[in-house]
């Protein structure tokens, strides 16, 4: 009830005949035709070759994550002294190395193994639980909808990593543990989005056509509801993933994560905030590939959105 | 109105209660005595009764909880057991630091995002536009540690423009004070302001198809009028319910900014307090926080309904 986007997403919004006439208030008087379909639908060209690079990076990083062990020009990230210590970045070091000597390359990549180990299951259970929640809560309303909404408006307007903080500490620093915080704080964020997709198809016709041929609520709710609902989700999943790696770096930023011999994105960057005078390359390189996964994940969760018409993405 | 505001009275005090009896009840799973830990294991046998004692530790969790609350409504937080310092010193230390912080990051992030956010809407698909919207894109992804490390290479290593190393307060002088509090500020007003920016544009395109803004044009007023007087007002609903969303989020990212630049605020009390296991502590605080942040977004929600009286009648 606190969102003015979800008026529009809860009213039966026909997918009108988009063009019409945008009333200039510039200088230079042009009645232009604006068709929200060109606007929001693909672009051609630039955009694809944008959206292919994001998907080509992730493909690269998840191939580096899954098959870290086994790939042979890979030095052992914790092999001390396998160059220099605070060399900068070389052709046989391509990040360079820490104080120590380690290669901070296959630091980076042993990193995004267990930060994306951590990221994959949380958006997975996170967009199950959630989605189930949501979409009970959009399509039956009543004190259904009246439970879920409170909890998810209540959740989302707290501090997630306060609390992500309370529970590790709680349960202890281990794999699973940071993985469940995590987990529980996707939930809300994504049962509100599945929660306005159900809503707004709940409302259609073909839902109204299919009560009144006598369907029950599974059915209409899996050959009718759902459907629709599960190609938002999968698009929320990349923005979803994005945000959980950003908490679990800052958790093992501030030193609350899975503990110290393991290495994250997070606690990498951590070290390299103590060496950034002599030697920055150690925040740079890594904090480079976390930034540019995560502009890949949200570059390819926002197009998905944007070709499927999905209101209220992203707040 | 009398009634909306007591049923968001009511739901606060709800949530405050099931949060913090949550808490308690975590903390009850946890293995070993709360008191041992509370010593770092060095402490005598009547230091330990004495918090036992204080924190009635023979009680069930809903007795413990209760008293607990009593506590918190009567003034008396607690206190750290290792350092004796109580929760009250701490946080009058620590507040003042952290409401600074989000106040500079609040004010820069949207006071860059309304003329920014007014200006691309306008000129929708220039290239300017294409500009801000690309570089917001940038922002939204980038997080929080990473800006912070950047920051601090090119202005504090690099160029030397700013202090690190602990606050200083007002008191010491304006330029010491922001010299170690701009570049905090600027960190996390980064995180901020794509957030505001993508959202008053979005609406801004929509506002621009109204009919009254072809009129108000037509009678004659500039550009400029028109987008802050006619333009921006409606915006200013959804700038003020997004306000409410992400003062949480601004929160996450002053954890991390206090840790990362040395501030001890409020959210590097929380951490040391975590890392120092003083559970007690942690509780209480996460308890205020927590009902801080729902009176926020009750008070956004009232605010909201006497400027649209439609939200009431839902």
């Amino acid at each position: 009830m606190t969102d003015p986007s979800e008026t529009t997403t809860a009213a039966i919004k026909p997918r009108m005949p988009t063009r019409f006439l945008r009333i200039p208030i510039g200088g230079r008087f042009r009645a232009t035709l604006v068709d929200a379909e060109s606007r929001g639908g693909p672009r051609r060209g630039k955009i694809n070759i944008a959206l292919w690079l994001s998907v080509g990076w992730l493909a690269l990083v998840l191939a580096g994550a899954v098959l870290a062990p086994w790939l042979g020009f890979l030095e052992d990230p914790n092999r001390p002294l396998a160059g220099d210590p605070e060399l900068g970045p070389s052709w046989s070091h391509w990040f360079g190395t820490d104080q120590l000597g380690r290669d901070m390359f296959a630091r980076s990549v042993w990193g995004s193994r267990l930060s994306l180990s951590i990221a994959g299951p949380a958006v997975g259970i996170g967009v199950v639980v959630g989605g189930v929640l949501g979409v009970m809560a959009g399509y039956f309303g009543k004190w259904i909808d009246l439970v879920v909404s409170s909890v998810v408006n209540v959740a989302l307007a707290l501090p997630a990593l306060v609390f992500a903080l309370f529970i590790v500490t709680v349960l202890g620093q281990s794999y699973v543990n940071v993985t469940i915080a995590v987990t529980v704080l996707s939930i809300p964020a994504i049962a509100r989005i599945a929660r306005a997709q159900a809503l707004r198809f709940a409302a259609r016709e073909f839902v109204m056509v299919a009560k009144t041929m006598g369907a029950r609520w599974p059915r209409i709710l899996f050959r009718d509801v759902l459907p629709n609902v599960v190609p938002a989700l999968a698009s929320i999943a990349f923005l979803a993933m994005g945000i959980v790696i950003i908490a679990e770096g800052s958790l093992s930023f501030i030193g609350v994560s899975v503990g110290s011999p393991s290495i994250t994105w997070g606690n990498i960057l951590a070290a390299g905030r103590g060496r950034l005078e002599e030697s920055p390359h150690i925040a740079l390189t890594t904090g480079g590939v976390m930034f540019a996964t995560l502009m890949a994940l949200n570059f390819v969760g926002d197009e998905l959105l944007r070709r499927l018409d999905v209101r209220e993405a992203r707040i | 109105m009398l009634r909306f505001i007591g049923t968001r009275l009511a739901q606060l005090a709800v949530v405050v209660l099931v949060v913090t009896l949550l808490f308690y009840w975590m903390l009850n799973l946890l293995p070993g005595n709360p008191c041992v830990a509370a010593f770092g294991g060095a402490a005598t046998q009547e230091q330990i009764a004495e918090c036992e004692q204080d924190r009635n530790l023979d009680d069930p969790v809903i007795v413990q909880w209760a008293k607990w609350g009593g506590d918190v409504l009567t003034g008396d937080f607690g206190k750290s057991y290792l350092t004796g310092r109580t929760f009250g010193e701490a946080i009058s230390n620590a507040l003042p630091r952290t409401l600074l912080l989000l106040g500079y990051s609040q004010a820069l992030a949207l006071g860059a995002a309304i003329p920014l956010g007014l200006w691309s809407g306008y000129r929708q698909d220039s290239v300017g536009d294409k500009v801000v919207s690309g570089g917001a894109f940038a922002l939204l992804s980038s997080p929080v540690f990473v800006v912070g490390l950047v920051l601090i290479l090119v202005f504090a290593v690099k160029l030397d423009w700013f202090d690190l190393g602990g606050y200083r307060p007002i008191s010491e002088g304006l330029v010491a004070h922001f010299k170690v509090m701009f570049l905090p500020a600027v960190t996390l007003a980064v995180g901020l302001l794509p957030i505001y920016l993508r959202l008053l544009r979005t609406d801004v395109i929509g506002t621009l198809q109204e009919d009254f803004v072809g009129t108000a044009r037509a009678k004659g007023l500039p550009v400029h009028r028109v987008l802050l007087t006619h333009v921006l007002r409606p915006s200013s609903f959804t700038l003020l319910t997004i306000f409410g969303i992400q003062a949480a989020q601004a929160v996450n990212g002053a954890i991390v900014v206090e840790y990362l630049f040395d501030l001890d605020g409020v959210g590097s009390l929380l951490v040391s307090w975590v890392a120092a296991r003083e559970y007690l502590l942690v509780q209480t605080l996460v308890a205020l926080i927590a009902a801080v942040f729902v009176t926020v977004t009750a008070l956004v929600d009232v605010v909201y309904s006497m400027l649209d009286p439609r939200v009431r009648r839902r």
